[in-house]
């Protein structure tokens, strides 16, 4: 009954709204729609495991990249672990190639990981930086936000390329 | 070790507790609980959601602008260790604290008191007018004891020692 009765609000509430702002339809529809549709809305974030594509954050010539191992972990890769991935989308003149294999450091990751103070920090994304097997930067430039988890880790050369250190 | 405010309740974040999220635009939205990385999620606007601070103050329900504030400011140069200083300021924190709480408490009890006068007001007005619901008029003229009346009572100063050795 309250699935129904949930439907029908919703379905009149995007035929009002003609379904553009989200902040609109949100605040009517979601508050009968939640106890229904609140599993739907939770993503549960895994680690990075094979075939997690990530997007690369620096300069090196990839734009994507698939991960094909992760070094340390037997479930997958977390924020600040190195990867072992295959190149899947490159710039058309760039250091990297499509198709080659590359180490890669994960510095974003969607899934939260705990912090020393026992806080948990998360991004919005999975991004990774292509490093060489002494685990030094390929490419000359980081964009976006990095964690400083990746000074424990010995990645102090990432640390000083980036923008803003999370 | 700092104690962060909640982005959407503007609750405080003791450590170890709560999320935060890093945008990829760089910006840190700080959660003190799920509730609130919910609402986040949901994008709810903390403005418009009544039971967090930005809500109430914005609605002037709550105390804005205090001196007791400016203790509070974000401050990003530290402190040189002075333990005299570190004593001070412990017992500083818990008086401003009581300060706060007091002048905060107060904002709302003068708040809310035009509408407790006003309610006062109309209890009165309804017992003049409508004590016919309740008994019949004719009624009323005989027996006027429900009416509000005036009853002074004189208080003797000489107390009485009688009452006192009834309960040996």
């Amino acid at each position: 009954m309250a699935v129904s009765f949930a439907s029908r609000c919703s379905r009149v509430g995007r035929s009002l709204m003609g379904g553009l702002g989200n902040n609109f339809c949100n605040l009517p529809s979601t508050s009968s729609e939640m106890t229904c549709g609140s599993f739907l809305s939770q993503q549960q974030r895994t680690f990075i495991q094979m075939r997690t594509v990530l997007k690369v954050v620096d300069n090196s010539g990839a734009k994507k990249v698939m991960c094909i191992q992760a070094l340390k972990g037997k479930k997958g890769a977390r924020l600040g672990d190195t990867i072992i991935a295959s190149v899947k989308e490159a710039m058309p003149n760039g250091k990297v190639k499509k198709g080659k294999v590359v180490y890669g450091v994960v510095v974003r990751a969607a899934m939260q990981r705990g912090r020393c103070d026992g806080s948990e920090v998360k991004f919005d994304d999975n991004a990774v930086v292509l490093v060489d097997k002494q685990g030094q930067p390929i490419g000359t430039r980081v964009f976006g936000p990095v964690p400083h988890e990746l000074r424990q880790k010995k990645h102090v050369k990432i640390l000083t390329l980036a923008g803003h250190i999370a | 070790m700092r104690l962060e405010k909640c982005w959407f309740c503007s609750s405080t974040i003791y450590p170890g507790h709560g999320i935060e999220f890093v945008r990829n635009d760089a910006n840190i939205f700080r959660f003190c609980r799920s509730k609130c990385h919910k609402n986040f999620k949901m994008k709810r606007n903390p403005r418009k959601v009544k039971w967090t601070k930005a809500y109430r103050r914005l609605l002037g329900k709550d105390m804005t602008q205090d001196s007791t504030f400016e203790f509070e400011r974000k401050r990003n140069r530290p402190e040189r260790y002075d333990r005299n200083i570190a004593e001070n300021t412990l017992k500083a924190i818990k008086k401003i604290d009581k300060i706060r709480s007091d002048r905060a408490s107060d904002h709302i009890k003068n708040r809310l008191k035009t509408g407790k006068i006003q309610r006062q007001k109309e209890a009165r007005k309804q017992l003049e007018q409508d004590i016919h619901l309740v008994k019949a008029p004719l009624a009323l003229a005989q027996d006027s004891s429900l009416y509000l009346p005036k009853i002074k009572v004189n208080v003797s100063q000489t107390r009485t020692e009688e009452n006192q050795p009834m309960e040996g």
